[in-house]
């Protein structure tokens, strides 16, 4: 199935993305720092990709993405740095709250 | 050469020097290493998903072929750094934003 990589990226980031706006974890009251982290993530690590896939480092299974693809890189591959970037940071969050924020 | 495994190897170097000189120090927090725990936790389904299908193929001369399940070692590197550098820059810009 060729949208399996898009669902498989949309199952990780769907409920962290809903729960990212609980009132206790307060994420969007700091969109600027969330946003300026996850487009340096994704700057690095495309870059990254960019590189890695240009050498056979590794290479996608053209039966399971959609097949639309910028400088190599399928855009499900695009996009798994920026859901995999904001579900560590929500995951980082949740995690400082359920310890009570202890450090 | 296993350049996947270099390229993946520094990349921790990278991220733990960042880390320090950022001032950030989140691998001194007992919080981070239960954070990564969990994080590794929903990785290893995410990433054996995607190397069991396989979705993501890997060039025989580049990495080790040691895996977890279906998941390259190499995997686990660029997966720490990943998720270490997404938590250093948030409390990184966020601290910023506080001042």
């Amino acid at each position: 199935m060729k949208t399996e990589y898009l669902i498989l990226l949309a199952a990780v980031g769907f409920f962290p993305f809903i729960l990212s706006f609980d009132r206790k974890l307060g994420m969007y009251r700091q969109t600027g720092a969330l946003l300026k982290a996850i487009a340096l993530v994704c700057l690095s690590f495309w870059i990254w990709d960019i590189a890695a896939t240009a050498r056979g480092h590794w290479w996608f299974n053209d039966a399971y993405v959609l097949g639309l693809s910028v400088l190599g890189l399928p855009i499900e591959e695009w996009l798994f740095f920026v859901v995999v970037s904001f579900v560590s940071i929500f995951t980082w969050e949740s995690t400082k709250f359920f310890l009570g924020r202890k450090q | 050469m296993k350049e996947y495994t270099l390229w993946a190897a520094s990349s921790v170097v990278v991220v733990v020097v960042l880390d320090r000189v950022m001032g950030t120090r989140l691998l001194a927090r007992k919080t981070y290493w239960i954070f990564l725990a969990v994080m590794f936790g929903f990785k290893i389904l995410v990433n054996g998903y995607l190397t069991w299908r396989p979705i993501v193929l890997y060039g025989r001369e580049f990495f080790l072929d040691l895996r977890l399940f279906t998941i390259p070692a190499e995997d686990f590197l660029f997966g720490f750094s990943l998720i270490t550098l997404s938590v250093v820059l948030w409390e990184h810009f966020k601290a910023k934003e506080e001042r």
